[in-house]
């Protein structure tokens, strides 16, 4: 600690109320780190729902479009199919395939996109939930070890000046 | 409106970096030195490169909703 070491259980000439504030101080921190732990696991999992989210909203938007770029190609089938000796305009029809041929690749071009993008986050994703669950403990139990040893001092009186 | 996790997740970041800096007041040893630099320090450092990271992402996530919205 500051004065009296908190690799030891030499307090010296450091005060007990010093000592009680740090060995406070100390808690606080450990406490903070624990919750921060569990809220950073909270965040983790919040956004690999978020990337789920929209990978089904995608597909979804895909499926509908994909569904009615099918219908525009029958209508205009059905157009062309359907002039008798005088050819139909069927202009209208092929503009909406063309429209939503155009729409379903642009939410494709996305789909691959979000699959690129979090591919690339789930390498750090996944390092970062290593330090939560593996690095983060360490740290939390020695700073445990820390303030067992200066409650151990604590109880070790004050040396007289 | 629920918050963005990134978000919730750098302000968590913040009230941890205040309690950090708290103990930082009282323990000044040689242990707080080591502490600071094999636990605070990469921590804080990668905590930070991981709420960006997500924050990036998410900003994807979020066009990419908007922009295939017919």
């Amino acid at each position: 600690m500051t004065k009296g070491g908190s690799g030891g259980t030499n307090i010296g000439s450091w005060g007990t109320n010093r000592v009680h504030a740090d060995i406070d101080a100390l808690k606080g921190f450990h406490e903070a780190l624990v919750r921060f732990r569990y809220a950073q696991r909270g965040v983790a999992e919040r956004g690999g729902d978020q990337i789920e989210m929209t990978r089904a909203s995608l597909a979804a938007k895909a499926s509908r479009w994909q569904s009615r770029l099918e219908q525009c190609h029958a209508e205009l089938d059905a157009c062309r199919a359907g002039g008798g000796e005088e050819a139909a305009d069927c202009s209208a029809y092929v503009r909406a395939v063309e429209q939503t041929g155009e729409r379903l690749e642009h939410i494709r071009r996305w789909q691959q996109r979000v699959d690129i993008e979090a591919s690339e986050f789930g390498g750090t994703a996944g390092a970062y939930l290593d330090l939560l669950d593996s690095d983060l403990p360490r740290a939390e139990s020695q700073l445990l070890a820390i303030i067992t040893s200066l409650e151990a001092a604590r109880r070790v009186p004050a040396a007289e000046t | 409106m629920t918050a963005r996790p990134d978000r919730d997740g750098a302000e968590q970041l913040g009230l941890l970096g205040t309690a950090w800096e708290e103990a930082a007041q009282h323990w000044q040893d040689e242990v707080a030195r080591q502490f600071d630099a094999d636990h605070w320090t990469p921590l804080a450092q990668r905590s930070r490169a991981y709420l960006e990271a997500l924050g990036t992402l998410l900003d994807v996530l979020e066009t990419a909703e908007r922009d295939t919205e017919f």
